[in-house]
This record gives structure tokens, C-alpha cells and sequence, in this order.
């Protein structure tokens, strides 16, 4: 004798479907799954514009220019182990939150960073790192890019090179990061 | 005796093919569901990224004679749309290519791109940049909607040089004649060997072959005396400017200066005219990117722009003394002498670039 049991009828069959569409389109159309992975996109923005700053601020602007304003604010009359961080803050800031006058609102302002001047320390033999000035602390939360320039320095560095004023070649590193 | 177990009921066959059909096709539809809504945005930021790296730091395609030098009818023979003054110079950007990418013949979207887009898929853009102080921003393109890639890249923009000749530096100089003449011949003298190669970065070099040469010069009547003395003052016009150039053969021979062209249509007071062009008390000449080819000078030609004034009074020519003159003082050195010219200078700006 036939009986219904373990039985799938046709209409549930296509309840069973139209459910399996719409949770689909649901869950799909509702989220946007951000791996881990693509954080590079925001980071490259972020480095590429940090980058860009720095190169630019160690452009002289002229042929007759003897050094770049980065070169300038480093040199800062020659007072070793110090630098004009003021006047640094401003044109880097100046330089990454500038922007065209088109209707793009989502220019990455609301920067902070941390920048650093790493030299060679000759006496010691050892790498040296000063303070250069930093807009914002970094707590540990924060997930800055770091960007580069190097910047050739005409003055003398703590521990090494004594008296002898010579050029020479300073790493200026600044971690940024936007809130 | 038959019974009927192990029998399918045309229900459940019914059913179970709707919801197999159906499986397949959520199956099916799921990786793309995935590429629109993930890949959308990182696809587009690269391409924004792609085209920002093309435009700073690419000079574009042709590079000699560049780019930007090609007329509209010509605009076909263009590669590639790079900005940059050099490919070692990034970040540097041409004011002659910015003028050209931003003029107004050239169609958006379709002249641009398959030059600077790149790509199979019709992607739409904005382009943007605007020197800084200024509120001024150049455009090409529509308004991104809510989703697009981007990049931002810092720049600067390598200006003209131009030389100011007023009437202290016709003095100092004696650029002017100090004979009774009705025709006056100013020179101006590009070398090129020192063009070249005493500024070797691109940054900060004059080259005459896609830089803007412009010669500006003031109170030309200043010490002008006619000849004989008249109450009304002489007419002057710019007849001629030959191009004029010689070659060195040897390092002990110096070759003559031999004139093969004239500059029949130049561009004075910023607009093109016809010679004979009627003079006041100042010019203003510009010798445009371009122009100057490899065929015209190579890189160790002694150039000269030799402009020929004729003097009148009431219509008919006239002698004078005093007017521009450097036939007696050598020509005006259009060099990296700060005292006769003002150099190319670098000047801030930003340029962003949004693709969707």
C-alpha cells in the first residue's frame, strides 16, 4: 500500500527553492565580506600619498636652490641632534591633505603620524635614531603604513662624525595612519 | 503478487527536479554574486592607481618630439598620455602636457581611454588636478557615483622660463644702435650644447625642444631718436625673424652662422600673427614646445632668432638711433644666467584620479 511518508511534493519543492534564491540574494546583497587581505588598498593609498609628500618636500624648487626644504628643515643652522619639527609638520600636512576642488569627498584626511631620522652613528658604529616630530601618539590600535626619504644632510649627528661637518645621508621615517 | 514499494511518485519527481535546478543555479550564480560585490572596488582602485602612476611619473608616448606637440589631426599618432617631464623625473609634471591633457578638443571618454585607462572593460574616470594656491581645478570626466577607486598623487609642476629684457638691460647691455639705420636686428642666441648640458636634470632644464622659450621686452622707444628729429613718433613693425644656426665642424674651426628659415608665423603680445606686425613700446615672443626639432638643431647647435625692425614715419621707411638693436653688442644669451633669465621653477599641486 502507498503511503505519503518520506515524501517531497511539489510545492515544496519550490518553497524549498524561492527560499534558497532569496537567502541568497539576501546574505549577498547585504554584506561585503572584507577580508583581511584587502586592507592593501587603503594602506597603498596611504603609502603612495605619504611617499609623494616626501619626495615632493625634498624637491628644490629651483635649479639655484642649494638644498629642499626637507634638507633645510633638517639642517635647522646645523644644531646637531635637532631639527625644525614645526616647520616640518606644517608642510607635510599641508602636502597630504591637499586636495583638487572636485566633488571626490573621500580623500583620506584626518592623517596623524609619527616621524623619525635614523643616521649612521660612525664613532659607535651603530644606528642612531632622533625624534622629528609627530602630530599624534601612537597608542598600539592604530595601523600605520611606514614611508621613507632619504636626505642628504650637511651637519654633524649625536656620537658620530665629531666636528667634521661632511653631507651625509639620513633615513627619514614617518609611520602615518588615519583615524 | 506486485505491490508497489520502492516506486517514485511523479510528485517527488516533480520536486526534486525543481529544487536540483534551482541548486545548480545558486551554485552557478554565487562566484559572480562574489566578483560584483568584492572585486568592484579593489578592481577599480587598481586601474585608479595604474592611471595615476602613468600620469606622474610616465612622459607618454611619442617622447620626441613629445606628445603634446602633435595637433589635433595628429592626435592619433599619440600612445600614451603621460605627464611627466622625464621617466627620471616622477612627480615632476609638465605645464605644456597639463595644458594639452586638460584643452578642450579632446573627446571624453573615448581620446582618452585607450591612452591612459588602458583596459578591455569601458571603465568611466574623473581626472583632476589643481596647483596649489589656487582654487583653479582642471577636469576631465563626470562626477564619480557613491562607489569608485581612487588615488592622490603629489606633485609638481615644472614652469617656463622667460627672459625680461627692460630698458636698464638694453643699457647695460647696449642693445641698441647707436648708427642712423631704418632696419634694427635684435639676436637671440639659444646654444644648445649649454642648454643642454649645463642643466642635466630634466626638472630644472631649459629645453628648447618641448619647453616654451619666451622673450619679453620693455620700453623698446625708451631711447629711440628720430632721424631727422619729427614731432610724431615712428612706427614700427616686426618684419621678419629669421632662424638662423651653425654647426661646430671641429673644435678649432668656428663654422658660419647660415640663415636656411624664417619664423613666418610666431607667436607675439600671446597671439599668432602674420609678419609684417606692428610694434608699440614692448613684445612679448614665444617660440612654442615643439617647434624646434632634432631637424631644426641637434644638441650641439648655436641657434639664433634674428628679428628684423622696420622703422616708418607716416608710411614711409625712416632712419632712427637707439631702438633693439645687437648688431654692435653680440645677441641676447637666452641662457641659465639668472640675470637674464628667470629659470623654470617647481611649483606645488595635486592630481586625483577616480575610476568606476
Amino acid at each position: 500500500m502507498v503511503n505519503d511518508r518520506g515524501q517531497l511534493y511539489t510545492i515544496e519543492g519550490i518553497a524549498a527553492a524561492l527560499i534558497m534564491l532569496f537567502s541568497a540574494y539576501l546574505v549577498l546583497s547585504a554584506t561585503s565580506v572584507y577580508t583581511p587581505g584587502d586592507t592593501h588598498i587603503s594602506d597603498m593609498q596611504l603609502e603612495q600619498l605619504g611617499t609623494d609628500a616626501l619626495r615632493m618636500m625634498n624637491t628644490p624648487i629651483n635649479s639655484s636652490s642649494s638644498a629642499s626644504p626637507l634638507q633645510d628643515i633638517l639642517y635647522y643652522n646645523g644644531v646637531q641632534g635637532e631639527f625644525n619639527g614645526a616647520g616640518f609638520n606644517t608642510i607635510f600636512l599641508n602636502y597630504v591633505n591637499n586636495e583638487t576642488g572636485s566633488k571626490i569627498d573621500n580623500a583620506p584626511n584626518g592623517l596623524h603620524y609619527n616621524a623619525t631620522v635614523s643616521y649612521y652613528d660612525i664613532a659607535n658604529e651603530t644606528t642612531g635614531t632622533l625624534p622629528f616630530y609627530a602630530n599624534s601618539n601612537l597608542t598600539g590600535g592604530e595601523h600605520p603604513v611606514r614611508v621613507t626619504e632619504w636626505v642628504i644632510v650637511n651637519k654633524t649627528f649625536p656620537g658620530g662624525g665629531g666636528t667634521d661637518v661632511k653631507p651625509r645621508a639620513v633615513l627619514v621615517e614617518v609611520l602615518l595612519w588615519r583615524d | 503478487m506486485t505491490d508497489n514499494a520502492g516506486t517514485l511518485s511523479i510528485d517527488f519527481l516533480a520536486g526534486f527536479t525543481i529544487f536540483l535546478i534551482a541548486f545548480i543555479y545558486v551554485a552557478t550564480l554565487i562566484p559572480g554574486l562574489f566578483i560584483g560585490l568584492q572585486s568592484r572596488t579593489i578592481d577599480y582602485d587598481a586601474v585608479a592607481y595604474r592611471t595615476g602612476v602613468i600620469l606622474v611619473e610616465d612622459p607618454g608616448m611619442p617622447y620626441n618630439p613629445s606628445w603634446e606637440t602633435l595637433d589635433d589631426y595628429h592626435k592619433g599618432e599619440v600612445l600614451r598620455l603621460g605627464l611627466a617631464v622625464s621617466k627620471d623625473t616622477p612627480n615632476i609634471l609638465s605645464s605644456q602636457k597639463l595644458d594639452r591633457f586638460f584643452c578642450s578638443t579632446w573627446a571624453y571618454p573615448d581620446d582618452y581611454r585607450s591612452r591612459v585607462i588602458f583596459g578591455n572593460y569601458p571603465y568611466m574616470f574623473n581626472i583632476s588636478f589643481q596647483p596649489a594656491e589656487s582654487n583653479l581645478t582642471r577636469s576631465i570626466g563626470d562626477d564619480p557615483p557613491d562607489e569608485y577607486g581612487y588615488i592622490r598623487r603629489v606633485v609638481k609642476i615644472k614652469g617656463i622660463s622667460n627672459a625680461s629684457i627692460d630698458d636698464s638691460t638694453i643699457q647695460t647691455y647696449k642693445f641698441n644702435s647707436s648708427d642712423n639705420v631704418t632696419t634694427d636686428v635684435f639676436s637671440i642666441h639659444l646654444n644648445f650644447t649649454n642648454l643642454l648640458g649645463d642643466e642635466p636634470n630634466p626638472a630644472y632644464q631649459i629645453n628648447p625642444y618641448n619647453d616654451q622659450i619666451m622673450v619679453n621686452v620693455s620700453g623698446m622707444n625708451a631711447n629711440v631718436i628720430p632721424i631727422p628729429p619729427m614731432t610724431a613718433p615712428l612706427s614700427t613693425n616686426l618684419t621678419a625673424i629669421q632662424i638662423c644656426r651653425s654647426k661646430p665642424i671641429s673644435t678649432n674651426l668656428h663654422p658660419p652662422v647660415v640663415c636656411f628659415a624664417n619664423f613666418t608665423s610666431p607667436i607675439v603680445d600671446n597671439k599668432q600673427v602674420d609678419l609684417p606686425y606692428p610694434i608699440e613700446n614692448n613684445l612679448s615672443l614665444i617660440i612654442p614646445p615643439g617647434f624646434i626639432t632634432t631637424d631644426l638643431a641637434d644638441a650641439n647647435t648655436q641657434l639664433y632668432f634674428n628679428l628684423t625692425f622696420d622703422h616708418y614715419n607716416a608710411g614711409i621707411l625712416s632712419e632712427e638711433k637707439g631702438y633693439l638693436n645687437s648688431t654692435g653688442s653680440g645677441p641676447f644669451e637666452y641662457n641659465y644666467d639668472p640675470k637674464n633669465i628667470t629659470l623654470p621653477k617647481l611649483q606645488d599641486g595635486v592630481l586625483e584620479v577616480s575610476v568606476w
